[in-house]
């Protein structure tokens, strides 16, 4: 019964232990494990794949994606920070600068600023071309004048702007999110029943709302509430009394992602474009594949 | 690489960056008995495909869902 728990707590956990942190590579592969068939199967992933939307304000979007691989969550998350297109300010052509600030100084911050244009409607630049086309370009004009102090120096720039379509890995300007991140979910589990001062102890070692404290035929017991919150500072392990007494791990499928967008697209067109270049990546290699000739 | 290693009949699958200058990648599968290396490559990317279509369709599901419940409680 313990054996099994206990590989039950290898597949599907990482612990974080008092000095290190264990099972953190996936194990379940076909034939590691005595018992289990881990052959991949469709179905099974479809049956035990979810994913729930927690909240989306704006430009921020928190969702969980569960019964998914670490690897395959990565993909999403990198190609989210790099392989989403956008445009951005490319081209600066700088007809009249002479405020404080330098050309590529100019140009630089202008790159950064996000281009509300939606990259899906545009086309990428084919190699040597020198002039712009409107199904690639965008072109702006940019002419001011600064004169609120009439005794200071008065600024002018009048740059041209030219604004190409590229991906996040070019340049981290051409990058739609402000940060893309997930976080595996905290599972505290307590090994025994903790009472009292100790109880309360516990309860500020973890974030607020985590454990809570029940009142039981007088004596305060305490209670993990919501795992969820917690952001494993692992205050725990300074307390000699409280060290064995609580199990932190993390549930090793279950991902908690939080996207926030700059601006150009929704959260959620950005995370359903990144799943979608990942499909077009195996496509193209698919069409290699069947392309060359094999021995 | 991550459903690839998930068929019985690959022995070995495994992946390394030659170079971080340059963008190549080596990748390996190995099959036990005779069964052509290409397949379970072959194999693993359509099941990728297979996934991320159903993660797609999981994800966009929710998303209508969330917003359906999100109107209700306003009105």
């Amino acid at each position: 019964m313990a054996a099994k728990r206990r590989t039950e707590e290898m597949r599907d956990r990482v612990v974080l232990g008092e000095f290190g942190v264990r099972n953190v590579h996936t194990t379940d592969f076909p034939g590691n494990y005595s018992g289990y068939d881990d052959a991949w199967d469709q179905r099974r992933f479809e049956e035990a794949f979810r994913v729930d939307v927690i909240r989306e304000d704006g430009d921020a979007l928190e969702f969980d994606m569960v019964g998914i691989d670490a690897a395959i969550a990565n993909a999403f998350r990198r190609i989210l920070l790099a392989e989403v297109p956008t445009m951005a300010v490319e081209k600066v052509f700088v007809y009249n600068n002479t405020s404080i600030v330098q050309d590529e100084i100019l140009a630089h911050r202008l790159g950064l600023i996000p281009i509300r244009a939606d990259p899906r409607l545009f086309e990428y630049r084919n190699q040597g071309d020198e002039e712009g086309t409107e199904i690639d370009t965008l072109q702006f004009q940019l002419k001011i004048k600064c004169s609120r102090n009439p005794q200071a120096a008065k600024e002018s720039s009048d740059p041209n702007e030219l604004y190409f379509n590229h991906k996040g890995k070019d340049h981290a300007k051409f990058s739609p999110v402000a940060t893309a991140s997930y976080r595996l979910l905290p599972d505290i589990t307590l090994l025994q029943p903790v009472e009292d001062e100790a109880a309360e102890m516990l309860q500020k070692c973890f974030s607020p709302g985590v454990i809570e404290i029940q009142n039981i035929k007088g004596k305060k017991v305490a209670r993990v509430a919501n795992a969820r919150l917690d952001t494993f500072s692992r205050e725990v392990f300074r307390h000699e009394s409280l060290k064995n007494v609580v199990r932190l791990a993390r549930v090793r499928s279950h991902y908690i992602f939080s996207v926030e967008s700059t601006g150009i697209l929704p959260p959620d067109v950005l995370v359903s474009e990144a799943i979608k270049i990942l499909m077009g990546k195996c496509q193209r290699f698919l069409n290699e594949l069947d392309s060359v000739p094999m021995e | 690489m991550g459903t690839a290693s998930m068929n019985p009949d690959v022995e070995f699958c495994g992946y390394c960056i030659t170079h971080p200058a340059e963008s190549k990648t080596n990748f390996r599968i190995q099959t036990r008995g005779a069964l052509p290396a290409v397949e379970p490559f072959r194999k693993g990317l359509n099941d990728l495909m297979d996934v991320c279509q159903h993660v797609l369709n999981t994800f966009e599901r929710s998303m209508k869902e969330y917003r359906a419940q999100r109107e209700e409680q306003m009105q």
